[in-house]
């Protein structure tokens, strides 16, 4: 009598063999990538999962509503509609989006060390840097989709608002690929930084705690070496900055947006340094680089 | 011996050596452990059982199998494909269950192996049927709707078989299958890997409990020290030892007075066993039960088990 008879079944269906296709390893990458959205996004998994990443988002999107609800009632008050937020300021503004960041990132890699789950991986058509790609690619993608859905919100309702729509639009069309490329260095940053440090915990609160104290040092870090900030306000003596603002992890995303908005640093300890774009471009890519080899490095055991 | 892989749905049956490996060396620590010494193997499609005590280099050879790990020298190769040359389309073509715990404990099983067939290369829809067949086949069929962590040790064994199965694999590398179980789960689960052979999958089940080889494989390989102690089907493997056992019920001991020649050993539950030289003692021993008046309820001839062999090369090495 086999297991199958004792489990009171009638009839044995057998073993079907797979007659289909079989996908190789960008198909892997892909279906890891989306287990991996799925994971983050609370999706198959407890009313409580979901709702953390969604609560996230509506935290992220209430600049963008109170912006147009404002400029909505005061319409007919001022020539010019009110801005509280520019769509700059908006890309890193939300700390909703690096708190999301913080606990989902180690989510999505850390039950894979605890559960053992690494040798089921990677016996299958998978290999370290396959892994790696998928996962900071998850949390890159959503990162993204819950900066850019805001965005494209107070863009939309800032142009319904406006007395001439087609004006808003063609006046502010720069901001349809500043946005996007902003808020995609921006995903990029948050998401290898997180993963990578991520790679380094067993426990999810460990390494969200892990990513937010390293931010948090090097802002410490960077306002005591560079100096007050007053130094800088309009009217204040500008003695050129200070290139020690570099250090702030917490800021170089930052700092790349206004490259991609504005050509200059235009926030913060870095604007009139010498050479502060570069420098600011030098501390993300090396931040990303840094954190993407720390990642092949951790999962190259997989040797092919 | 195919230049390629077989296709998908093709097995491995008609493949005159499923995998050959010439000298395959493994070292760890700078050289100081050997984790495979030289291992030249050819195993046919079947079910295979490799026996090696803990640390005799399974687990080593299941990761070079699986391109996870590249060997010193030598070379594996997997239905004619070479692992070093394509570990990633080799593995394509695998299906792996680890000994130990592997499964995220808050999804369900029905997820899981769905999840893992797509990694695996299956589309998405494909997966999640077969990991319902699977799931279905390995008695899981109204359980993979559950969380794993409220599986017992025998349901996780089972979810980690199907999620090998799942992608329709040439080949399945089990490695301690039956650890953890219970008497019964070991048989079923024993059950199920014997089954995977007649569905052309082939086998290769990583074990130190012989008996579970015994009663399983059609072909068996022991390594020792990540050396090959003997290799072949398992019958072969078992020869006998010219030793009888015969039964007479409740008159052992009038047996051993009648056969007091022959030096009869009388056992614990009253059988008798002696040593003899072709069939003319077998003729002999029946004579003489007969001329006591004794009733003759069996007579078996006592082979070696794999115990003996793996036994027998260990003292002639450690001799040596």
């Amino acid at each position: 009598m086999t297991a199958v008879d004792r489990a009171g079944r009638v009839y044995d269906r057998g073993y079907r063999p797979y007659d289909g296709e079989l996908g190789g390893r960008a198909a892997a990458r892909l279906a890891l990538f989306r287990a991996s959205v799925r994971r983050a996004l609370g999706m198959r998994r407890s009313w409580r999962q979901k709702l953390f990443p969604w609560v996230l988002l509506a935290i992220a999107t209430v600049p963008a509503v109170v912006n147009v609800g404002v400029a909505y009632l005061t319409r007919d008050q001022f020539e010019d509609a009110i801005e509280i937020i520019t769509y700059r300021e908006y890309v890193g503004v939300s700390t909703a989006l690096l708190v999301f960041v913080g606990l989902t990132a180690p989510d999505v890699i850390c039950p894979d060390r605890r559960h053992r789950m690494l040798p089921l991986l990677f016996s299958r058509p998978l290999t370290g840097a396959d892994y790696v790609v998928a996962k900071v690619g998850a949390i890159a993608a959503i990162v993204f989709a819950f900066g850019f859905l805001p965005q494209v919100l107070l863009f939309v309702g800032q142009m319904l608002v406006s007395d001439a729509a087609i004006d808003y639009l063609t006046d502010n069309a720069e901001v349809l690929w500043q946005v996007p490329v902003a808020v995609a260095l921006l995903a990029l940053y948050y998401a290898s930084l997180a993963v990578a440090i991520a790679s380094f915990a067993t426990r999810r609160i460990v390494a969200a705690a892990a990513l937010l104290i390293l931010l948090l040092v090097t802002s410490i870090t960077a306002g005591i070496l560079a100096g007050p900030e007053e130094r800088h306000l309009p009217g204040a003596i500008d003695d050129g900055g200070s290139a020690w603002a570099a250090v702030n992890l917490l800021a170089a995303p930052l700092h790349v947006r206004d490259l991609v908005f504005e050509g200059e640093i235009v926030d913060g300890r870095l604007v009139g340094v010498a050479g502060g774009p570069a420098i600011a471009l030098a501390v993300y890519l090396t931040v990303v680089g840094a954190s993407l080899g720390t990642l092949l490095w951790r999962y190259r055991w997989v040797e092919a | 011996m195919p230049s390629r892989w077989p296709p998908v749905g093709e097995r491995l049956r008609d493949v005159a050596a499923l995998l050959e490996t010439e000298h395959l060396t493994k070292t760890y620590a700078g050289g100081s452990v050997r984790a495979l010494d030289g291992l030249d193997l050819a195993l046919e499609p079947g079910v295979t059982g490799l026996v090696g005590a803990n640390g005799a280099g399974k687990s080593t050879f299941f990761r070079i199998l699986l391109g996870l790990t590249h060997p010193d020298s030598g070379t594996a190769r997997i239905g004619g494909v070479d692992v070093a040359g394509d570990p990633v389309g080799v593995r394509s073509r695998l299906g792996y269950m680890p000994e130990h715990d592997c499964l995220p404990t808050d999804q369900t099983a029905a997820d899981v192996v769905a999840t893992l067939g797509e990694i695996a290369g299956l589309p998405s829809r494909a997966a999640r049927q077969r990991a319902s067949d699977v799931l279905d086949l390995v008695g899981l069929d109204e359980a993979r709707f559950r969380p794993i962590e409220g599986f017992s040790t025998g349901m996780r064994q089972r979810t980690k078989l199907a999620q090998a199965l799942v992608a329709d694999p040439a080949l399945v590398l089990l490695d301690e299958p039956t650890a953890g179980l219970d008497p019964q789960g070991r048989h079923e689960m024993l059950d199920l890997v014997r089954r995977l052979g007649t569905f052309g999958i082939s086998v290769i089940m990583a074990t130190h409990l012989l008996d579970d080889v015994q009663t399983t494989c059609d072909h068996v390989v022991m390594i020792d020290a990540g050396r090959l102690v003997a290799s072949g089907h398992t019958e072969s493997l078992l020869h006998t030892t010219g030793v009888v056992r015969v039964d007479v019920g409740l008159h052992g001991a009038a047996l051993v007075t009648a056969l007091a020649d022959r030096h009869p050993t009388l056992l614990t539950d009253g059988t008798v066993e002696l040593a003899v030289d072709g069939d003319d003692d077998l003729d002999a021993i029946v004579a003489a039960v007969a001329d006591a008046g004794l009733p003759l309820h069996g007579l078996t001839s006592q082979r070696s088990s794999l115990d003996d062999v793996f036994l027998a090369d260990h003292q002639q090495r450690t001799a040596g």
